[in-house]
């Protein structure tokens, strides 16, 4: 009688997740299987390796470059969103923390290709920043250079990703035990060290999951690499829309669809790692 | 009574409805179009409302589906889609596309051929109404413009135009970080100065564009790629097309390929220094049409006739393509300069003669040259 009860609650249980289970299905899982596959076909139908050399070939440098971007640019946004939440938990100035609260969120409202766009204008060689800079007496006109490359492609992840990783930071922060950051306060301790010691510790796990999400978030933008800097080294989603566009060339782009979603997993493998310990040690 | 009340409106509702659907059913003609937003611009403002007018009850709905080959490749998809799920009629009536997706598209017999039904399909003249990059496209198309690439320079700082590829590399070497172009990822301008250098460089020359086409000449063309990694270190890389104008613009570069037609509007619409001035070097730069095409199972075929002869009219091509768009005419130019002012006409033609544009405009190489060079560019230059 009670297992009819629980077999009934289980097939209900599965009734009310199947929606949502068949659109992960249709929409994810199917293209996935029908990308994995096509990446090691041959036009003759038979398996091959020979889109992966492809790859390796052609886009070896553009895959590293990839990875370095992200990595660069989620070691500067963990930095940012660190000092940002710990100043709007540590603030002292009741005004500024104000101000920064205010700030801080609007290029979370502002979409990649937007931002993209911006920095475009912003970053140029004779840009908003460069003009700046120039009125200011900083540098000499003749220093000024662009920062449309690389460098560009950094400042607008960084820009627009930052903001998201300090709300979930801010947020573990505000929700913390404040007696043990005015105990280590009274004790005399200077804010950084509250913030390295006392604070960092504590909400170690959100930025570790927020940085990860960006990481995952940056390696498939497509709008920002290919408004700032398209050409090479580029990254691998510039890659890819241009072997479909030019050459519609589906294998290639899908081996390296395949590539880059290793580099994802790697990502996501930390962030199950860490949300299962989580949730382990929660009561 | 309130009920009744509620009721009585909702018939009234239904019956104003019902009365008001035959003036609501009229046909709507899905013009879908590849190429920029001007594209778009063009049949919404401009041949749309013109086309509406002449046709009562008809509406023209313009679709735009991205710029460069990709979005020629989209429209290739979702006719392709419909054919192999044996759709009946399809829901694209007139497409816009570039070269390369035509000739795919003519392959897989996702076209109508249409040219001899259409009265202007006596006035077009060049050779790209029949052949697309080598393919065969006899009667299936019909060029909505020419659009051509060409040097954009900045006379202030460049008093004489490198007339030849050779000529730009001294001119590069002593003006490093003067020129620039968008490599062969961020789009056409970038990917047609490539073609033009290897025109120049390899000695392949007409065959790159009459064929045949053989693979052996991948090492030649290779060979003739390393020049251009070397002419890179002295290049600034613009990211697009674009780009190149806007660099140009703010004074960053001094000289770089773009597309005429985006320079003239550019220029047109106050984003460009009237100062700027093209040239074509030789022994010349690409350029390409895009087409009027019909899909095979358009579900308007004959209104898409309709739309396409208007859209090849003289006068059309005229006020339209020449004199709005700054696009070159689509149509053979003697039936174009008729109906312009002298002045209009000039216009077009200020930097560029006639003579050199006949000379120096090129179509863009062979399929797989095409594909042999983008790739040996990416082999050869970006390594």
């Amino acid at each position: 009688m009670a297992a009819a009860a629980e077999r009934r609650g289980r097939h209900v249980g599965l009734a009310l997740i199947s929606p949502a289970l068949a659109i992960v299905v249709a929409f994810f899982i199917v293209p996935l299987a029908i990308s994995f596959a096509l990446a090691f076909r041959a036009k003759d139908g038979s398996l091959t390796l020979q889109h992966f050399d492809k790859s390796f070939e052609l886009y070896t440098t553009d895959l590293l470059f990839s990875l370095a971007i992200v990595l660069l640019s989620s070691a500067l946004i963990a930095v940012l969103s660190i000092a940002i939440a710990g100043y709007l938990t540590l603030g002292e100035n009741p005004r500024a923390v104000a101000v920064l609260r205010w700030l801080y969120r609007w290029p979370l409202f502002i979409p990649f290709v937007v931002a993209g766009q911006l920095m475009r204008t912003f970053l140029a060689k004779n840009g908003m920043l460069n003009h700046v800079l120039i009125g200011s007496g900083l540098i000499e006109p003749l220093q000024a250079q662009s920062l449309l490359d690389w460098r560009g492609i950094v400042v607008a992840f960084v820009w627009k990703q930052a903001p998201f990783v300090t709300l979930l930071v801010a947020g573990a922060m505000a929700s913390l035990d404040r007696q043990h950051i005015e105990a280590a306060r009274n004790l005399g301790a200077p804010r950084w060290r509250v913030l390295w010691d006392i604070v960092l510790p504590q909400v170690r796990g959100t930025v570790l999951v927020g940085v990860v999400l960006s990481f995952v978030t940056m390696l498939s933008v497509l709008s920002v690499p290919l408004m700032i800097n398209p050409n090479s080294p580029t990254m691998v989603t510039v890659d890819v829309a241009y072997r479909i566009n030019t050459h519609s060339d589906y294998a290639v782009a899908n081996a390296l669809c395949l590539l880059s979603l290793l580099v994802a997993a790697g990502g996501a493998w930390f962030y199950l790692r860490h949300a299962v310990k989580g949730a382990e040690t929660k009561p | 009574m309130r009920f009744r009340l509620f009721t009585t409106a909702a018939i009234a509702a239904a019956a104003a409805f019902v009365a008001a659907l035959p003036a609501a059913a009229q046909t709507t003609l899905n013009v879908v179009s590849a190429g920029d937003q001007n594209m778009v611009d063009y049949v919404n403002n401009y041949l749309g409302p013109k086309f509406e007018a002449m046709n009562p009850g008809v509406k023209v709905r313009a679709v735009g589906t991205g710029p460069g080959d990709s979005g020629s490749q989209k429209i290739y998809e979702k006719l392709s889609a419909q054919q192999k799920a044996g759709t009946a009629a399809w829901d694209v009536d007139v497409a816009v596309v570039h070269q390369r997706g035509a000739a795919t598209m003519v392959n897989e017999k996702l076209l109508m051929p249409y040219r001899n039904d259409v009265a202007a399909g006596k006035l077009v003249s060049r050779d790209t109404a029949k052949n697309a990059l080598g393919s065969n496209v006899d009667g299936y198309v019909l060029p909505m413009f020419h659009s051509q690439i060409a040097f954009a320079y900045n006379p202030d700082l460049v008093k004489a135009p490198p007339k030849s590829y050779a000529e730009l590399a001294e001119w590069v070497k002593k003006n490093p970080k003067q020129f620039g172009y968008n490599g062969v990822k961020g789009g056409m301008s970038g990917v047609g100065f490539v073609m033009g250098w290897v025109s120049a460089n390899s000695g392949l020359g007409d065959k790159l564009e009459k064929g045949p086409y053989s693979a052996g000449d991948k090492a030649t063309i290779e060979k003739s790629l390393a020049g251009l990694k070397d002419f890179n270190q002295n290049v600034v890389m613009t990211p697009g097309n674009a780009g190149t104008l806007d660099m140009l613009n703010r004074g960053e570069i001094a000289m770089g390929p773009v597309w005429v037609d985006m320079f003239y509007t550019w220029q047109a619409d106050g984003k460009m220094s009237p100062k700027i001035k093209l040239s074509l070097p030789q022994p010349g730069l690409p350029g390409q049409p895009m087409y009027y095409v019909i899909p095979a199972k358009a579900a308007n075929a004959a209104l898409a006739k309709k739309f396409i002869d208007l859209a090849e009219s003289p006068e059309v091509q005229a006020d339209g393509i020449v004199k709005q768009f700054n696009w070159y005419p689509g149509i053979d130019p003697q039936f174009v300069q008729s109906k312009l002012p002298p002045a209009d006409w000039n216009k077009l033609f200020t930097d560029i003669s006639p003579s050199d544009l006949a000379k120096y405009g090129r179509p863009f190489p062979l399929s797989d040259y095409f594909t042999d060079i983008v790739e040996g560019y990416e082999r050869v230059v970006l390594k």
